[in-house]
């Protein structure tokens, strides 16, 4: 199965993005304006389409920043200590994100695309 | 008339009540398909005595909200739950400053924490058909505690705090909810209350307790699509008891 292509289809019947195309790269929140109840509806889907547990939380990054805060806190390495909690994301993409939180939500669809690869893959 | 389709299959939690056997009749009759919870092999055989004559047009599961295993299990076949009406409630008598500290995590855990996680786990099977109905049978005890029922209304208000949001939440997704809190009604627990406090009953304005039937009838009504417009809210099913002020009933 074609992750990204599936998962297109599904953001496509979900969220009201008509005439938008929706790549790799696309931003999930700031591209896309997806809501809370649009994140709610894309998990059950993701849940359902690919038959794995979806943790809202960790496959929207929820606490990404929260995470970055407490590694201060603790004094520890950002990216490895990122990378600990969001196991399915690379130490390059980690990067990416952080020189990105400025501007808003980071998360883009190849996160949801890591997400659902990692938990395949159990 | 512009609605949801008629819901048909529900799950009915604390099956074994009175008050859930009512209503699992008139569900039947009217098409309906129960599914209905136990908690142990004599509730389970409560049930099949009860509808007995109905047999093959419902079905009974265990499940128990401080039996994580047993969720699973509820979960586990066909999905589809087009409604949920939740009758079940563990008893905690007791006055706040005498309770045993051992047992008040476990009763909240029991009757919050269990709750909102099979809410979690049946909105979200809900969003997948596009369409759920959730009702919460409360109590008037909720608003209007006696001395000996703060945890018991305290675990009510908590769970009406969880279906009101989920109505409020998932209502654009076609999944709406209502609490609906029973005054005294002729029926478990109310009616040994009933019969040991016949007095009680002057207090309410409508000079009677309900019976089950009726209880089981306003529940049918709220399952309708002519009732997707009560959502999000608390219904008093009370015969008007707590809009009285205690002893203002005669005039």
């Amino acid at each position: 199965m074609d992750i990204l292509k599936t998962l297109c289809e599904i953001i496509m019947e979900i969220m009201d993005v008509e005439g938008q195309t929706i790549t790799a790269e696309t931003y999930l929140v700031r591209e896309l304006g997806a809501e809370s109840i649009d994140l709610l509806e894309l998990s059950v889907s993701i849940n359902h389409h690919f038959h794995i547990a979806v943790k809202d939380d960790d496959i929207f990054l929820r606490n990404f920043r929260l995470f970055l805060v407490e590694a201060e806190r603790l004094e520890k390495e950002p990216t490895s200590y990122l990378q600990e909690r969001f196991p399915f994301l690379s130490a390059e993409r980690i990067m990416e994100i952080l020189t990105d939180l400025e501007t808003g939500p980071a998360i883009k669809i190849k996160d949801l695309v890591s997400y659902i690869a990692f938990q395949r893959k159990g | 008339m512009n609605g949801p389709r008629d819901r048909r299959k529900g799950l009915i939690l604390g099956g074994t009540c009175e008050l859930a056997l009512a209503l699992a009749s008139r569900l039947i009759e009217k098409g309906f398909f129960p599914v209905l919870t136990w908690r142990n092999p004599d509730g389970c055989g409560k049930i099949d005595a009860a509808l007995a004559k109905l047999s093959g047009r419902y079905e009974t599961g265990r499940f128990s909200l401080d039996d994580p295993l047993s969720l699973e299990t509820l979960f586990a076949g066909e999905p589809g739950f087009d409604f949920l009406v939740d009758f079940a409630q563990g008893d905690y008598e007791a006055l706040v400053a005498s309770a045993d500290e051992d047992r008040i995590p476990a009763y909240f855990s029991e009757n919050v924490v269990a709750r909102a996680i099979l809410l979690k786990r049946l909105t979200r099977e809900m969003l997948r058909l596009k369409q759920g109905r959730l009702i919460y049978i409360s109590s008037s005890a909720a608003e209007r505690p006696a001395p000996g029922h703060g945890f018991y209304a305290a675990a009510k208000l908590a769970a009406e705090a969880l279906y009101r949001n989920c109505g409020l939440e998932l209502a654009g997704k076609g999944i709406t909810s209502v609490i609906l809190r029973a005054g005294y009604v002729k029926a478990g627990r109310g009616y040994a209350f009933l019969e040991a406090n016949p007095e009680i009953i002057r207090q309410v304005p409508l000079r009677r307790a309900l019976e089950a039937d009726e209880v089981a009838e306003t529940i049918l009504f709220l399952l309708s699509p002519a009732a997707v417009g009560i959502n999000a809210t608390i219904l008093t099913l009370d015969g008007g008891l707590s809009a009285a002020k205690t002893g203002t009933t005669k005039h």
